[in-house]
């Protein structure tokens, strides 16, 4: 069975939005080449997404990106200092954008979850990776992902 | 000058709308709201001439603030910037009298085709 949403779906909607709201133009976020490395200081945010399908969509990368990241949404300097809560409120529009288009994606919708963001998305139970894209943002690596949770372990933010 | 409240819980977003705005080339006189019940108290207090909302926010969504709006009579010009435009969202958006849906991720272009028309 083909998974609820397809690789290069999730592919078209990651370019659209950092086109759109983190860099202004496009083709600044591409595939991974080879292997992802570790990752220095992990950070995520994600989403989550209630209704008949549940699920959570991840992005993942290092925290220096996630601060750069901040920077291009705000608008700041390459030597500002981001906070942690423009840290938070950046990195968890991006998942919650990228989510939103997910659900869009969705043969019956439902609603999503506000943005989280922490060192590691918390491991549900019964949740499945069912697509992981390893991409390169000007070069850096970044990881979206989307999960399918079981419906008996419904977790995180309902509104 | 044209009196618009952006709501949304990100203040990174209400600034990348903010933002956009100015490139669309609307000059406009901007107050913030970080939620639909702040929306409503700053639309009580003193009516905006747009209001500009997300849709999914802690305390009150920005359909439930519309909703409440007309239910106490004001009928201040009212459009989405949200991250889900299905056609489910935009059939109860436009139903609950919205004037517009734009989706994130958008674009000054987006925000033009389709505030242009309104002010017309």
């Amino acid at each position: 069975m083909s998974p609820i949403v397809e690789h290069a779906q999730i592919f078209m909607i990651a370019q659209e939005v950092f086109a759109a709201m983190v860099d202004g133009d496009a083709g600044l976020l591409q595939p991974w080449d080879g292997d992802l490395p570790a990752l220095d200081q992990a950070v995520s945010s994600w989403v989550d997404i209630h209704g008949d399908w549940l699920g959570r969509a991840v992005l993942t990368t290092e925290k220096s990106t996630a601060d750069d990241l901040a920077r291009a949404l705000l608008d700041m300097g390459a030597d500002e200092e981001v906070t942690e809560p423009d840290l938070v409120d950046a990195f968890g529009e991006i998942a919650n954008v990228i989510g939103g288009n997910v659900k869009s994606l969705l043969p019956t919708q439902g609603s999503l979850g506000l943005p989280t963001v922490a060192s590691v998305a918390p491991l549900l139970g019964g949740a499945v990776v069912i697509q992981e894209l390893r991409l390169a943002w000007r070069g850096r690596p970044l990881l979206v992902a989307v999960w399918e949770i079981e419906n008996t372990v419904q977790e995180g933010n309902h509104s | 000058m044209i009196r618009v409240l952006v709501t949304d819980d990100s203040r990174v977003m209400r600034q990348i709308v903010i933002r956009t705005l100015r490139q669309a080339g609307y000059d406009w006189d901007v107050r913030e709201a970080s939620d639909g019940a702040e929306a409503l108290e700053a639309i009580r207090a003193d009516e905006p001439d747009v209001v500009l909302s997300d849709w999914n926010m802690p305390n009150m969504t920005g359909i439930d603030l519309l909703r409440r709006l007309r239910a106490e009579g004001f009928q201040t010009p009212f459009g989405f910037v949200t991250s889900e435009g299905s056609p489910e969202m935009r059939a109860a958006a436009e139903s609950a009298g919205a004037l517009f849906l734009i989706a994130k991720p958008f674009t000054a272009d987006a925000f033009r085709e389709v505030i242009d028309p309104v002010l017309a």
